[in-house]
């Protein structure tokens, strides 16, 4: 590890030949042990169904429904997980009559209570929506509420001693401290909503990326299936990236004490 | 380097006591003061029993002790970050009920925000007050360049050393223009060669900006160093066992330290602690 850092391009030339061995390995395993396509298709079969299904446009209105669920629940649950995050943290009866239902809530496994919210709000986008928000909302929830009770109490005594008042206190030093575990709710909640919307899709759906995979799935077309993991698989990766990035950015001093985490 | 001194103090009301406190009234005035705490188990602890003290306008005191003789507490105490159980603390002839503007605190921890830069942390008492002058930021630029980190202003305190941050915290402490310092072990999590260091840096300043400084540590050396009067303590309960006059002239270095007064007052604190350990239960 501390050596190959030094020399960033093998580094980064290492990690490509190893991803071309496995490929390697999987295409020559697929071919020489004749395995069925409709069990484990070889990595050019699924690169060329990812290529028609690209080049043929069948595959765009799926992944625009399935980005807009994505987006508009992330926001929704983020936005919703911030607010209740900061009121229970910062009224204190709030928090010893709301936040144990909260809790208690979150133990329930969303996807059991997917197919109530088809009936409620129904096939469309909005049910999805909604799911995203719901799966994103707790671990922002609880990284707020976190944050906030993490705050460095020889931190508060010097703000004490300054003579900080409340709003103070919470401005220039309460929020700031808990943005790191707030970050770290953000990376969990994007990677979330990617499976909210794909499991809404599943429960119930006319169009989106999920939807997609349950009918290429019935239809045996498993090459099909891989494809469209693929770009799941680079939507989360890009959502993640761009968690990283912002936290980098924005809770810049951590980076130095937790290297390998932040990196 | 008087003329440094006037322009750090910036504030024409700051010499507004020297003539008031003589030594007639003392400026903190600490009688039978008692702390107790309740642990979890209910159990009562006590951690200061029957502390009296006065302190002169513009004396340091040293406050010396091993860990759990409450030496924390009483800081804590004079901060106006605790109440006492019992007995009575007066500064300036009013009690102590809860952090004052004419005090600041330099604790063991650096504890600067970490998201500010080096500036923005000097200048946060002043921001608190609403104060966003020019001339606040040009006291602070002056405090740090006085302290050496003239060129650290826009660093972020992850890109200093520990001893640097202490600096830091110390220019913030400053920067409220306090009467009175407290400081609880700052130099504590320091090195030694860094702690000898800052122990010289203390001291000029102290003679740039004359304050009453009441300095908490564990080590006896550093106490009778930096100290016009040595404080010791004892534990369990935490009260004091003696009040050493530190008869050694100023301005003193750090070759005081090989100087024979220093390594007898050194060794009579040493006795005092000796005596007190065979004297307790179990130690």
């Amino acid at each position: 590890m501390t050596a190959s850092a030094n020399t960033p391009l093998l580094n980064r030339l290492q990690v490509l030949l190893f991803a071309a061995l496995i490929l390697a390995v999987w295409e020559g395993a697929c071919r020489g042990l004749h395995i069925s396509s409709l069990i484990l298709p070889a990595p050019s079969e699924i690169a060329g169904k990812l290529v028609s299904l690209s080049l043929s446009g069948v595959i765009w209105p799926h992944l625009w429904a399935t980005l807009i669920e994505i987006f508009s629940g992330f926001l929704l649950g983020v936005g919703a997980g911030l607010v209740s995050g900061a009121m229970v943290s910062l009224v204190p009866v709030l928090e010893r009559l709301v936040y144990p239902y909260l809790v208690a809530l979150q133990t329930l496994p969303k996807v059991a209570i997917a197919p109530l919210f088809i009936i409620w709000f129904g096939y469309g986008l909005l049910s999805k929506v909604v799911v995203t928000a719901l799966v994103c909302f707790f671990p922002i929830l609880v990284s707020v509420v976190a944050g906030f009770h993490a705050t460095d109490k020889d931190q508060l005594d010097m703000m004490k001693a300054f003579g900080a008042t409340k709003w103070q206190t919470l401005v220039r030093l309460r929020i700031p401290s808990a943005l790191v575990l707030i970050f770290a709710g953000l990376e969990i909640a994007a990677v979330l909503a990617v499976i909210g919307a794909i499991v809404g899709e599943f429960v119930g759906a006319q169009v989106g990326l999920g939807y997609l995979i349950v009918t290429l799935n019935f239809n045996l077309d498993v090459p099909g299936v891989f494809a469209v993991l693929i770009y799941l698989s680079v939507i989360g990766l890009i959502l993640h990236g761009a968690m990283r990035f912002a936290a980098r950015r924005y809770i810049f001093w951590i980076r130095r004490n937790d290297a390998a985490v932040m990196v | 380097m008087s003329r440094v001194l006037g322009r750090l103090r910036g504030d024409p009301l700051s010499g507004r006591n020297a003539v008031a406190s003589s030594a007639i009234s003392p400026l903190i005035a600490i009688s039978n003061l008692d702390k107790r705490f309740k642990t979890r188990s209910g159990e009562v602890v006590t951690a200061l029993s029957n502390v009296s003290l006065d302190i002169q306008e513009n004396e340091f005191i040293s406050v010396v002790g091993p860990s759990g003789c409450g030496k924390t507490t009483l800081l804590r105490i004079l901060a106006g970050l605790e109440q006492a159980s019992s007995g009575a603390v007066h500064c300036d002839g009013q009690s102590i009920s809860g952090p004052r503007s004419d005090v600041s605190v330099v604790f063991q921890q650096a504890t600067l925000l970490p998201w500010d830069t080096v500036m923005t942390n000097v200048l946060l008492p002043v921001h608190l007050k609403g104060d966003k002058s020019a001339a606040a930021v040009a006291r602070a630029e002056r405090l740090l360049a006085f302290m050496g980190l003239k060129d650290f202003t826009q660093k972020y305190p992850f890109e200093l050393s520990g001893g640097m941050q202490q600096r830091v915290s110390i220019c913030r402490a400053l920067m409220r223009e306090p009467r009175i310092l407290l400081m609880d072990e700052p130099f504590g999590a320091l090195d030694a060669m860094t702690r000898e260091a800052m122990n010289v840096e203390l001291m000029r300043i102290w003679a740039e900006e004359r304050k009453t400084v009441i300095f908490i540590t564990h080590s006896i050396p550093e106490a009778v160093l930096l100290g016009d009067r040595v404080i010791v303590m004892s534990p369990r309960p935490g009260r004091v066992s003696e009040i050493i006059n530190v008869d050694i002239d100023r301005p003193r270095n750090l070759q005081t330290m090989s100087s024979s007064r220093f390594g007898e007052l050194c060794g009579h604190i040493r006795t005092v602690f000796g005596a007190e350990s065979s004297r307790g239960p179990s130690l």
